[in-house]
């Protein structure tokens, strides 16, 4: 009895009891529902059903009918578009911005403070925004295009089919880009200043030093932001519900409007729940591929 | 310690023992749950109910238009539902058909006050399931043509002849689109969600369709009309993206000509259309063709599990009883043709009125049907994806009936 009490004071048993306190935080928050959510995706669930744990079970039914349905393969392929050029968007503005607010000349901390404006404002502020700003007939965006000439008509960003995924791209990379290059920055001003100077020394160029010093060191922070990145593209909702609602002709859906789509406006919470297992398969491919490919770092 | 365990205790047995004496003292008690706003009927009649000490106190909360059916549901099924809800009319059938509210024929067959046969026929069958009445209609409210007469003037039409069939909307609508004016001939609304429904749906209609059979003959042509107007750039291709609110906005900003709406459009329109305006019946596919419109707008219903059905039906009773102030004091439009709307005092209010009140005689509801919601994307993704050129109207329309007849089983 003492020995377990002084274990549980000061030994193993503390140390148990540390894990575990966590672990069953993480499990009621996330994996229960997690669980229940890949339970209600092989039964069938109307709104009656939905207060009650016993509904019937229908296996692989969700499954069959969604991928039967002629709309789940475009939307799939729109999502992996609007995650891809996301990230690429988002990571390549971003850190291009870091660099250059990396170099440090009068009020450039001021100024890279002032990016985050985009970061802290509501997702649905964000989208009524850009809905007037790729308006047809009088957004702005189209002004502006028309008259440097770039563009002979109007566009209808949002009710072009060509371009309505773009649309919802181009604000999504807007409003996160500042968040790329606040942590791109904190990576950068990681790197130790002397072995720029050794390398100036040896004679190389600035291209060399950002290919051989910049990019390895910065390997884990980039791998934490592309990693963070897919998360959060694929939790945006609200620039989706605030400029084209999935439209025109769902060739502006992607698979998490999809599933609120089908669970909230056409009370199928089965088919919504499927949907949302099998972005969880997706995101934990992701993640896989992210804690390989940071495995080695030494970290400390 | 003790002490103050001792007062803690004390306080909570004087409060439980205050609660229930208050309780038992009390009422009947009747909660509703309904979008209203306070400047909308539900909490003012409310007020002025509990004002008249029947016996009945009526408990008020206000809920979302997104929440409606959700937070329904969730109370339903965990036992906790209010006694009486608004929901929108197309959702009626969804409760109605597994039970969830009350079957209230015989309380009206006995009714004094609510009697069937004084309502439009459109909301009526909305609340109907299997030939019973599930609920009352609170209010209602149509679609119509909005034309803008000094535009007509400018471009060689008589203001006081507006368009009556298709072929003369389109042509009136290319007369009116001025490109280089920023104007567009017509403004409507094809958007990927109800309101996409809800605009097609009377157009299908008048040709003889509907949504049972979406893919009929009039109702391709009705598709094919709607994209004539969009491949012609007679209406804005954000369209397709906008609803009705923004849509006639760009009527009232003098960026279209004519713009298909409902009433609720009045009161804004009076304020910021600097224009002669008027309202004109949905234009037919031909002349003498059957006549049809969309009905929106909120139903009462009382939940099948309330413990205090007569009190409730009361509380829907005196609602009813107050329908001829709705649009004075309220701005919506009863669902009964046995009121006479009275004036406003503004000239085109009224005149606007006399026609959305005779468009609301064919007004139809949609459904009722307790998957509704799945009917209606079928119709949406059709209408899109004829409008966007990628299926041919009558592809759109198979595809679309394909998934209906899935639904209807």
């Amino acid at each position: 009895m003492k020995r377990i009490l002084a274990s549980v004071t000061d030994g193993k048993g503390f140390d148990i009891g540390l894990v575990l306190l966590p672990l069953a935080f993480l499990f009621i928050m996330s994996g229960l529902p997690l669980v229940y959510n890949v339970v209600m995706s092989f039964q069938e669930v109307d709104m009656f059903s939905l207060g009650s744990f016993v509904r019937p079970f229908v296996g692989f039914k969700n499954y069959v009918d969604l991928f039967s349905q002629p709309e789940t393969r475009p939307i799939l392929l729109n999502t992996a578009l609007f995650v891809s050029s996301s990230i690429a968007g988002q990571f390549l503005i971003g850190f291009g911005l870091a660099l250059f607010f990396w170099m440090n000349f009068p009020g450039a901390s001021w100024l890279r403070g002032l990016f985050l404006v985009s970061w802290v404002m509501p997702g649905l502020v964000v989208g009524a925004i850009w809905n007037w700003i790729l308006s047809g007939d009088f957004g702005v965006l189209n002004f502006f295009l028309r008259e440097t000439g770039v563009i002979e008509g109007n566009i209808f960003w949002r009710s072009d089919p060509n371009y309505s995924l773009w649309a919802v791209i181009i604000a999504n990379i807007w409003l996160g880009t500042s968040f790329n290059m606040i942590l791109l920055s904190v990576g950068l001003s990681g790197i130790p200043k002397d072995l720029y100077e050794a390398a100036e020394l040896d004679g190389a160029n600035a291209l060399q030093r950002f290919f051989t010093i910049t990019l390895p060191m910065m390997r884990s922070t980039i791998g934490a932001i592309i990693a963070l990145g897919l998360i959060f593209t694929l939790q945006q909702f609200d620039l989706f519900a605030g400029i084209t609602s999935g439209g025109p002709n769902n060739s502006s859906n992607v698979t998490q409007y999809w599933a609120w789509d089908l669970s909230f406006r056409q009370y199928d919470f089965a088919k919504g729940a499927t949907i949302s297992v099998i972005m969880i398969v997706f995101v934990m491919l992701a993640s896989v591929v992210y804690v390989r490919s940071t495995r080695h770092e030494v970290r400390g | 310690m003790d002490i103050r365990r001792f007062a803690i205790l004390g306080t909570v047995a004087l409060g439980t023992s205050l609660a229930a004496f208050a309780a038992s003292a009390e009422d009947v008690t009747i909660s509703v749950w309904s979008l209203d706003r306070d400047i909308q009927p539900a909490p003012n009649l409310i007020n002025e109910f509990n004002k008249m000490n029947t016996g009945i106190k009526v408990e008020y909360r206000q809920i979302q238009f997104d929440d409606v059916v959700s937070e329904a549901m969730r109370a339903y099924s965990t036992g906790q539902a209010p006694d009486i809800i608004a929901v929108d009319n197309p959702e009626h059938a969804l409760f109605s058909s597994r039970g969830a509210f009350l079957d209230l024929s015989d309380m009206i067959a006995k009714s004094s006050v609510v009697k069937a046969e004084n309502y439009f026929p459109g909301p009526l069958a909305s609340v109907t399931w299997e030939g019973k009445y599930y609920g009352i209609p609170k209010a209602t409210n149509t679609i119509a043509l909005y034309y803008n007469k000094d535009m007509f003037k400018a471009k060689g039409l008589d203001p006081s002849k507006p368009p009556q069939t298709w072929d003369e909307l389109v042509e009136a609508a290319r007369k009116l689109t001025d490109p280089a004016a920023n104007v567009y001939g017509l403004a409507f609304s094809a958007k990927a969600n109800e309101e996409g429904t809800f605009q097609f749906l009377p157009w299908a209609q008048m040709a003889g369709g509907g949504y049972d059979h979406i893919n009929s003959e009039g109702a391709v042509k009705a598709l094919d009309i709607w994209k004539t107007i969009l491949d012609e750039k007679l209406a804005s291709p954000d369209t397709l993206t906008r609803g009705q609110w923004d849509s006639t906005g760009t009527f009232n900003s003098g960026n279209a000509a004519m713009a298909i709406s409902g009433p609720w459009e009045l009161d804004r329109m009076i304020k910021e259309a600097k224009f002669d305006w008027g309202v004109a019946l949905l234009p037919v596919p031909e002349v003498n063709a059957e006549r049809s419109s969309a009905m929106g707008d909120f139903n009462w219903a009382i939940f099948s599990n309330t413990e205090h059905p007569e009190e409730a039906f009361k509380v829907l009773e005196y609602f009813v009883s107050q329908d001829d102030r709705m649009f004075k004091d309220f701005g919506q439009l009863p669902a009964r043709s046995d009121i006479a709307i009275p004036p406003t005092g503004e000239p085109k209010k009224d005149a606007a009125l006399k026609v959305f009140v005779e468009q609301l005689k064919y007004a139809k509801p949609r459904g009722p049907h307790p998957e509704w919601p799945k009917i209606s994307k079928a119709i949406q993704d059709a209408i899109q994806a004829a409008l966007t050129g990628q299926m041919s109207s009558k592809e759109a329309l198979d595809q679309a009936a394909e998934k209906i007849k899935a639904v209807l089983g």
